[in-house]
This record gives structure tokens, sequence and C-alpha cells, in this order.
């Protein structure tokens, strides 16, 4: 299945490790609230899963512009694009999720599951210029 | 006289005889533990006093959007937090503000309100228009031409010409609709810097938020100001502290920090944990704390806060700490500024936790006052579309499933929305009924929670109607009181009225 593809689960009752009581995949996840032991400082336990395969579950930030290969994943919803805000607005734990291809765009308002290799440290978009400290590439996401 | 005198004899002779007649006759119910809690709490309601002195000092605490059903999800929360029981838990303002009443919140133009005209409500005593703070029904909102013949004065305004001391707390913005009340008037409550102001077709001749805060010349000025909005104070050519990634917003070159700190040279800055615990108060006449960029954190994730920030408590602790040492008084505003922001949310547990953490705030300050000369009130700008559902047994989690399945064959929680972000939006995936369902299983999109932890802090609780945030609602909300003058707060009553009562219990603001 091609990697932008929005996998729509049919599995209704298939929700995030954030909230599920059962362990449910191989692949390690992390929860946006594990992100950091405080403030910006990462927590040892994200730390070490740089340059790993993860999931994690969040949602998907109303894009900047279509056609675009990159979202913001969010803790919470986020109705507005994140960057149309005053900077002092922004969420501090925003994960920046990049897709092979033009993302599909999801309503911000649902709860989607993303799985992509996990990068940490301040690293800057070549083509727009963004700068990200989380990321995961080469992403694939479903509805939670 | 005399006959008047004789025939209180005779009842009070009657009485005495009755009595013993009606203990013979008890009731089946008497040693019921429930008939005899209410006996206890019986006896107390009729040893109540009201207090009609004057009061020294004046408290408001607002819960923003802190409807009814938040604090009764919130007293079950803390209790069953604590390992108690949860439904007869209470919140510390239900047990020491004895004094209830139910508040009209509607504004001039609206059903349902907004922050900015019901905070005006209660720091003005007038009723106005929504999104509009510190004015009048005269006001036109965004149209600043209406600015001056609609303008109010706050209680704040009025206490510190009297000489009283003022502060205003929040977890919010500091320049945000409800602490605004205590000082700015505006036509428009977006308007917080000077770029907002800018977007404004109306504008010209108004003064942002910000700027009216700093400016704010009655009295010696407030004399205690903590909040978050640092960003709303600094320049956008300077880094932000905290998070030097992001810089302020104003684009007129004004540091209000600064500007702050050159008109009060007895005064202290603090933009952290650290600062704010080492501030002296004996020896700070004057304190400008703001601790976030935009606002505070929620109580559920202040732990992780990068340079640390106080709680509600503390800052509330500090404060009338600083405003005691005026003799004559102080008025204070104390805002939970995001109960509302987790309800927008469609976050339950926040709103819960920030709750707790109010409740938490008017214990601190019951003890750290004298309550017999404080009046103290706790009440809700506004209400949320929020509701306890369901018949879960007692002790149920509060954030958990309200036990029965819908007629989709799928559980729901206790606790949900009527909109919001919670609301299941349909996106070409089939309804499916859950596995074992019957026939006539009715088929509906929203998630299957049967394997969700829904007591998780980062939950959204379903809702009906699909809205990027969940709304305010129109029903009324709760005053609560104690200390001078309390006992005026009774029935149902207009918001406004609580300007009026705490004008009177301290003697000023045209109090009759």
């Amino acid at each position: 299945m091609d990697r932008r593809t929005f996998i729509a689960s049919t599995i209704a009752g298939l929700a995030v490790p954030a909230l599920v009581r059962p362990a449910l995949a191989e692949t390690p996840s992390l929860r946006f609230r594990d992100l950091y032991s405080r403030g910006m400082e990462l927590a040892p336990e994200a730390a070490a899963l740089d340059g790993s395969t993860i999931s994690i579950a969040g949602y998907m930030a109303p894009p900047l512009k279509p056609e675009v290969g990159f979202f913001v994943l969010t803790k919470l919803p986020m109705a507005t694009c994140p960057f149309c805000n005053d900077a002092s607005d922004w969420p501090t734990d925003l994960v920046v999720a990049y897709a092979a291809d033009p993302i599909d765009v999801v309503r911000f308002s649902t709860l989607i599951m993303v799985e992509g290799r996990f990068e940490t440290g301040f690293k800057t978009d070549a083509d727009t210029g963004f700068v990200s400290f989380l990321r995961l590439m080469d992403v694939t996401y479903s509805r939670a | 006289m005399i006959r008047l005198a004789r025939v209180l004899v005779s009842t009070v002779s009657t009485l005495a005889l009755a009595a013993p007649a009606l203990a013979q006759t008890a009731l089946p119910q008497a040693s019921d533990s429930y008939f005899v809690s209410a006996q206890e709490q019986l006896a107390a309601l009729v040893a109540q006093q009201p207090n009609t002195g004057k009061a020294r000092n004046v408290i408001l605490f607002v819960g923003d959007g802190m409807s009814i059903p938040t604090i009764t999800a919130a007293r079950i929360f803390e209790g069953q937090e604590r390992g108690v029981d949860g439904e007869s838990n209470s919140l510390s303002f239900e047990t020491l503000l004895p004094y209830v009443a139910l508040s009209k919140t509607y504004t001039r133009d609206s059903q349902v309100a907004d922050s900015a005209p019901t905070a005006t409500a209660m720091t003005t005593g007038v009723k106005s228009l929504n999104g509009t703070i510190g004015v009048s029904q005269l006001a036109v909102l965004d149209d600043c031409s209406t600015l001056a013949a609609s303008s109010v004065k706050s209680i704040f305004e009025i206490a510190e010409e009297a000489g009283l001391a003022t502060g205003v707390v929040s977890t919010a913005r500091i320049t945000h609709a409800t602490p605004a009340a205590t000082y700015a008037h505006t036509v428009e409550r977006d308007w917080e810097n000077d770029m907002g102001l800018a977007k404004g077709e109306k504008s010209t001749g108004c003064t942002d938020i910000a700027t009216q805060l700093v400016d704010w010349s009655f009295g010696d000025g407030f004399e205690v100001i903590l909040g978050g909005g640092r960003s709303n104070f600094m320049t956008a050519e300077t880094a932000d502290p905290e998070y030097p990634e992001k810089t302020g917003a104003r684009k007129d070159g004004h540091d209000l920090i600064g500007e702050w700190q050159a008109k009060y040279n007895d005064g202290a800055y603090v933009w952290n944990q650290e600062q704010f615990d080492a501030v002296d108060t004996a020896t700070t006449k004057h304190l400008f704390g703001l601790f976030e960029g935009s606002h505070m954190q929620y109580e559920a994730d202040r732990a992780k806060d990068a340079a640390g920030e106080p709680s509600l408590a503390e800052m509330t602790v500090k404060s009338i700490e600083m405003l005691s040492q005026n003799k004559d008084g102080f008025v204070l505003m104390v805002e939970a500024g995001r109960i509302d922001h987790a309800h927008h949310a469609g976050n339950a547990a926040r709103a819960l936790m920030d709750t707790v953490a109010l409740s938490e705030a008017v214990k601190a300050a019951y003890d750290a006052v004298n309550p017999e000369e404080t009046l103290i009130v706790v009440t809700a700008d506004h209400s949320h579309v929020f509701s306890i559902a369901g018949y879960p047994v007692r002790g149920n989690p509060i954030l958990g499933l309200a036990g029965d399945n819908a007629d989709d064959g799928k559980p729901y929680t206790t606790l949900g929305y009527l909109n919001g972000p919670g609301a299941a939006v349909y996106e070409g995936e089939a309804p499916v009924a859950p596995e074992g369902s019957d026939a006539d299983t009715a088929l509906t999109i929203r998630a299957d929670l049967t394997n969700v932890d829904t007591t998780d802090v980062d939950f959204l609780q379903q809702a009906l109607i699909p809205m990027g945030s969940e709304s305010h609602a129109g029903d009324d909300v709760a005053i609560f009181a104690q200390g001078p003058w309390a006992h005026l707060f009774h029935g149902v009553v207009e918001q406004n009225i609580i300007y009026h009562v705490m004008a009177k219990a301290i003697g000023l603001g045209g109090a009759k």
C-alpha cells in the first residue's frame, strides 16, 4: 500500500496505545506526555528510541496549505493551523510527521495512530525552512 | 406589649409540653444514617448567623466555565483520587462557603455568554455585550467611537481610589477576558496586544489590553498581578526567557515589562517558580508575575513546565500576604482560567483537575484570612455543554464508562459533551456494530470504547455535534459565599448582583 494512503481503519474498536489497556503491537509506542521529562528536556525513554520505528497517537493539525508532504501531530485537537496563531500559542510538544508523498488530510479532531522512524534534535527543513525538534519520517497513519 | 408577651409565653409553653409527645413517636427512619446525617446538617443550618459587619477584604474566585456539573464531577473526582467516597465528598468551597445562589449569566445581547461581559458584570455591576470588557450596554462591539461613553468603573478601580490594596491572579493570560475586567475597558476582548488591535477596522483611539494594564493609574496600582500572557508584554524582537525559540508578540516596540519595572521601583517582576518563591512579601510592594508566554499550564501538566510555575493556591496565598499589609483592606480576584479551556478541548480530566486546584486555592485563602471580616465569593462566569449521564453505580470512576451499552451496542462514558472535538465525523468508513450485536442494533460511527482507558488524562469525551471548540452553555451557574453580607447570596439572582453585594460588604462603589 502506498505510504501516503490514509488507511481508513474499519476496526472501529482499535484504539490508540496511549489509551488502550493492553499493549497492541510490537512497534514501540510513545505517548505525547512521555516525550519530555520537563519543559523541552527529552525524556530518556524517548531519546532511547531515536532512529527506531515507533507509533504515537495524536491529531493532525490543519495543514498550512494543501499538497504538502508533512503534517503536524498534536496531543489535543487544534481547530486551526498552529502556525496561523501567535507563536506563543503554539503547543510546545509538536511532532512533525513527514510522508513520502503529499498527505491525505484527516479532520483535525480525528484521533490517528502514526507510525514512522523517530528522529530527535533540531533540524531545518530544506524546502520550507521549518524548524522541528521531534520528527517521524516515512509515516503511515490510520484512524485510531 | 403585655398581651404580646403573654401570647409568646403561651406559645413557648405549648411547645415545651408538646416536645416530649413528639419524642415518643420516633419515626422508623430516625436511626437511618442518612436521616441522622441530615439532622446534623439541619442543626448547622439553624445555627447559621448572618454576618452584617463591614468587610475588610473581598476575594472573588472565578472558575471560568465551572458549570454545576463540573463542580459535581470534580467533587467525585477529588474524593475518588483520595480514596474516599466521591459522591458524598465536598470541595472546599461547598463546606466553607455556606450561602449559595444561582446566577443568571445571559448578557445584553446573548442567551449564552462569553467571559468578557460576565466578568464585567461581576466587577462593575452592569450587564453588557458579548466580546466587550469594562463597558456598558451603550458600547458597540469593535467600534472604538463608543468606548468613551460606555466605559464603566470596576470595583478594583474604586478600591484603589479609596486606598485599598488590589490584586488579580489568573492561570489564563492576564490580558484574557476575566482578569482584564478588573482593569481594562475595550470594545473587543481580542485586542490583547497591539497586533490584535491593529486588525480592528474601527480600533482607532483604542488601547490594547496589555498596555492598559501597565498604564493603569488608579491609586498606587495593583499590588499583585500574577498570571500568564508574557508575550503580550514583550516586543517581537525579544526572545522569550523560557522558550528561546519564541518571541514576544508586540510590534510597537514597547517593552511593557520594562515599563512596569520603571513605574514601580519598589516592585518585583518574576516569571518562574524560583523567582516567585524568592519574593519577600514584607518588602515587595508591587509584584508582577508572568509565568507563560500564553496561558499558564493546566494543573495536570504543571509539574513538567520548563521553568516551573506556582499553583493557583500558591499564587493566592502570596497575594494575600502582600495585600494584607494594607490596613484598610483589599480586593482580590483569583481566576481558575483553564477549566474553560479544557472543556473547550472536550477534555474533562483536565477541567476537573483545574477545578480541584481552585478548591485548594479557596481553602488556602480561607486559612490565610480572618473569615469573619473577609467576604469570599466563588462562582463561574458561564456554563459549558458538559453533563453527567447514564446510571453508573456508586463508586464508579467518574471518568469511566457509565455501565450499560447504548443502542448501538457500544459503551459510553458518564461524562460527555453536547458538542465539541469529541464528535465522530463520517469520513467514508462504514458504520459497524460490535461483534455479537443484535440485528436491530443501531449503526453509528462513534468509536467503540470497550478497550479504551477513558480515565486517561488525554482522553476526549465523546460529543454529539462536531465543533472544533466545545461551546459555552446558557444554564445558570452557582455562587458560593461566606463572610460579611454573604447571606445576600440566595435564590436565583442576576450575575451583576455579585458586584453590588461585594460593594455593599466593603462599603464602596455606590453601596446602599
